[in-house]
């Protein structure tokens, strides 16, 4: 299994924790991870909400990009998988903008087909790695913790365009935090939005829509909340402070993981490789009892 | 845009899935369809409410007819940008710093819970990734735009 992996402006400028708990534990797996060159953003939202033809050229120029390495595209964000989604079908249903795409693409050597292949992290580690090569490779089993599985809604919405997991009733990330032995279980809002694309104009609005969720999560007992989209990950871990003040919730404490993280944990692999020590979240007694392995 | 917005039933679903609905009180998608679809278009590119979608796409994925008020929201922000309407100023931001540097944000050096500092470099992580050549990628975007 080899793939280019592509890791969009998030997680590329801050969020490392994802970034690097990815490399270390994909490769345990036979998945082999090729550094694209040369890539930019993927046009979401920089420019979806700008300028449609310019928002799907980034697109297809990073798809472009994987399909000259001739390698499925692995991008790390939501988002981003969206976006490479969105583009592919606009494209195929507009070949006149896809050949005026093309046409510009050509200056930098570059020609999309639209017959490259794409993964996301959810496709990639519940069904390419799958169960038994998860379950083999954990050391520390999560005993006796129970997590609020968070797939963040680009991973699973609009399903007309073929998400990784169902729109209403998603398991696929459920699934992977059971494989690690740790319990999963819906719980009321389990598919709603973290409100984090509102962030730079309805700032108060996000902490109260981030805020619902993590009150769900700790009124249902779980000891945190998992997550494989680094929008949703900045809201919750980095933003969880002002979600309190905001709330005025100030015992809302919810450790925030993403979910390489705990499987990397659960392999026994440590925790500067995975990242952790970046989660502002107070994930320390959840480590603890991983690596302790009580 | 408004021929697809005619076909609203106006039954209710996208604004008791919106997460921003219950949030603001001057946001409602099934409203602001019915105004595309009565041509109040021009009143809509002055409002605050098409820069408060969160893009979940509950809207999108509940819509009885397909209507996704989510893509009409997007084309009106686009239109917005396009006449030249008032519109939250990040919004353009991120689309410059992506055409003079090929992302929307710089790599950062990330605080860590015992109050350190960690970049790309002290994590082990290889550089950060941009276009190679910054001034043909501007030029490719500018020409795509028009």
């Amino acid at each position: 299994m080899k793939y280019a992996l592509y890791l969009g402006c998030t997680v590329q400028a801050e969020q490392f924790g994802y970034e690097a708990s990815v490399r270390a534990v994909l490769p345990s797996f036979g998945v082999e991870l090729v550094d694209m060159q040369g890539t930019s953003c993927c046009g979401y939202p920089s420019h979806s909400s700008v300028n449609l033809q310019a928002w799907l050229y980034l697109s297809a120029r990073n798809m472009a990009i994987a399909e000259q390495m001739g390698l499925t595209l692995f991008p790390l964000c939501n988002g981003c998988h969206l976006s490479f989604v969105e583009t592919k079908h606009a494209l195929d249903e507009n070949p006149r903008l896809k050949r005026k795409i093309n046409k510009v693409l050509r200056n930098e050597g570059l020609v999309y087909t639209g017959g490259g292949e794409l993964i996301h992290i959810l496709e990639l580690l519940h069904d390419a790695v799958g169960k038994e090569a998860i379950q083999r490779a954990v050391k520390n089993k999560l005993t006796g913790l129970k997590f609020a599985a968070h797939p963040g809604c680009h991973a699973i919405r609009p399903s007309m365009l073929g998400r990784p997991d169902d729109a209403e009733n998603p398991q696929k990330l459920d699934d992977l935090i059971r494989w690690l032995g740790a319990e999963s279980m819906d719980y009321p809002g389990k598919i709603d939005c973290c409100g984090s694309s509102l962030a730079a104009t309805a700032g108060k609005a996000v902490m109260e829509i981030a805020g619902d969720k993590l009150l769900a999560v700790k009124k249902h007992g779980f000891d945190g909340l998992v997550t494989t989209c680094p929008f949703c990950f900045k809201i919750f871990d980095n933003r969880q402070r002002a979600i309190q003040a905001t709330l005025g919730e100030k015992s809302l404490e919810v450790p925030i993981f993403y979910y390489t993280q705990l499987l990397g944990a659960a392999m026994g692999i440590g925790e500067e490789r995975l990242g952790l020590e970046l989660n502002q979240s107070q994930v320390d007694p959840v480590i603890s009892h991983v690596y302790g392995g009580k | 845009m408004r021929m697809n917005a005619e076909v609203c039933d106006q039954c209710g679903e996208c604004p008791s899935a919106c997460p921003v609905s219950d949030k603001i009180k001057d946001f409602n998608p099934r409203r602001l369809i019915a105004k595309v679809s009565l041509g109040r278009i021009d009143e809509l590119l002055n409002s605050e409410a098409i820069w408060t979608c969160t893009a979940c796409l509950k809207c999108k994925e509940r819509c009885p007819e397909s209507i996704s008020p989510y893509d009409v929201i997007l084309e009106l922000r686009r239109l917005a940008i396009r006449e030249g309407r008032n519109y939250p100023a990040g919004i353009v931001e991120a689309a410059k710093s992506v055409e003079e540097t090929g992302v929307i944000q710089q790599p950062q050096a990330m605080r860590t819970r015992s109050r350190g500092r960690k970049d790309r470099s002290s994590l082990g992580l290889p550089p950060a990734e941009k276009p190679h050549d910054l001034k043909k990628f501007a030029e490719a975007l500018k020409e795509i735009s028009k």
